[in-house]
């Protein structure tokens, strides 16, 4: 019936909702849903056609029940397109909020299901990633009218100025305040919180309490 | 409710019992039988998103709806007996996974005193039962073991959650184990 694959698109949404990472972007299924749409506007035009315009729906409720189906499950597509693509620009911002970049995505995603064979892709649609690009860009511009405080830096106070952090990943030379750091993978260091909370967050350092 | 709210669109998906007032030719599809016409007095199940405007549009000069709608099954008699005698002892979800959406919905479309007072009744009861639970959950484990003779009962009731019934368990959850946190931190420093 109309209406059944819009819902499984909500469906999809519901999960998502309860899911950390984001899961792959339903292209057939949104296309399959948009096709309905398309064909339900196709009906509606030959159906109202022999009437010219002048289509009064007392003298022929029949018609008028069948064009009003055809609305509604347009309408209830509609909807459940629009709300499976916010969940996921909603999921998207909180990403970006978080501190996650597209390449941090696709290198995420691939790890845990490795063998399903999407080389790498970050799971999202060509448009998701434009939005996502777009969206740091408009954060970063946002935090740079503060050059003093990192809207996006932890909200916990911390316990200590310096801390032991152990390298997950090679991260290459990094500039503090005490000169530079080698980040190579396996060392251990003794640095500023402030100067590497961003490396921790993406993975590429471990905090050693 | 949002029109980008995911509950309120599955709660839409949900299927109400529909008699259809009149013949439509091209409607066949709807009760699996393309190729024929919808008869006036077909019996179907349609989702609540075409229901209720097929129910409150009136066709043709008489006023007629083009359909008249029921009480879908999670509201029935049965059921409201069965919360009437006690409301923990019924598994809402098994009647549907939004069953307070679906009932809110519904009684916007019908005048029923009587079901909104036992609803009501039913929220509140099992409300309370829920933040029990809640309580328990986040407690920790060495107090667990005392509720060991509960636990079975417990589960079972707590599977039977509709949708909002569980956000709300998982709120009372997460708040009181926060506020447990909080407390051993301020102990500690």
């Amino acid at each position: 019936m109309y209406g059944d694959l819009g819902n499984k698109l909500v469906q999809h949404a519901k999960r998502t909702q309860n899911l950390a990472h984001l899961p792959p972007y339903q292209t057939e299924l949104v296309r399959a849903v948009t096709r309905e749409v398309r064909d339900l506007d196709k009906d509606v035009r030959s159906m109202l056609e022999p009437f010219q315009g002048s289509f009064d729906p007392n003298a022929d409720p029949a018609v008028s029940c069948t064009l009003l189906v055809d609305h509604m499950a347009m309408r209830r597509n509609k909807r459940c397109l629009l709300a499976y693509h916010r969940t996921r620009t909603d999921k998207l911002e909180e990403l970006v909020w978080n501190g996650t970049d597209i390449p941090d995505l696709a290198g995420q995603q691939r790890a845990p299901g490795a063998p399903n064979g999407d080389n790498g892709s970050s799971h999202l649609s060509p448009q998701e990633e434009d939005y996502m690009r777009q969206y740091s860009d408009l954060l970063a511009a946002y935090k740079g009218q503060w050059t003093d405080i990192d809207l996006t830096g932890s909200l916990e106070p911390p316990r200590d100025l310096f801390i032991d952090v152990r390298v997950l990943k090679d991260a290459g030379e990094i500039q503090t305040e005490y000169g530079a750091i080698n980040l190579t993978k396996n060392s251990q260091f003794y640095v500023r919180q402030g100067d590497v909370e961003r490396l921790i967050a993406q993975g590429y350092l471990q905090k050693l309490s | 409710m949002s029109y980008y709210d995911i509950d309120a669109i599955l709660t839409d998906a949900e299927k109400i019992p529909c008699t259809f007032e009149l013949d439509v030719p091209d409607l066949g599809y709807l009760d699996n039988n393309p190729t024929a016409p919808l008869k006036s007095g077909t019996q179907l199940q349609l989702p609540l998103w075409l229901a209720e405007m097929l129910a409150l549009q009136s066709a043709g000069d008489e006023g007629k709806s083009f359909v008249s709608i029921e009480l879908p099954p999670p509201l029935s008699d049965e059921v409201v007996q069965a919360l009437k005698a006690d409301p923990r002892a019924v598994a809402l979800r098994d009647q549907s996974a939004h069953f307070y959406n679906l009932a809110t919905r519904m009684l916007d479309l019908f005048e029923e005193k009587e079901l909104v007072e036992v609803l009501r009744k039913t929220f509140a009861v099992r409300a309370a039962e829920i933040a029990l639970h809640a309580r328990k959950g986040a407690a920790g484990s060495e107090e667990k073991a005392s509720n060991l003779g509960v636990g079975g009962a417990g589960e079972e009731f707590l599977r039977g959650l509709d949708e909002w019934e569980r956000k709300l368990f998982r709120k009372a959850h997460d708040g009181a184990k926060a506020g447990k946190e909080w407390m051993d931190g301020v102990k500690k420093h």
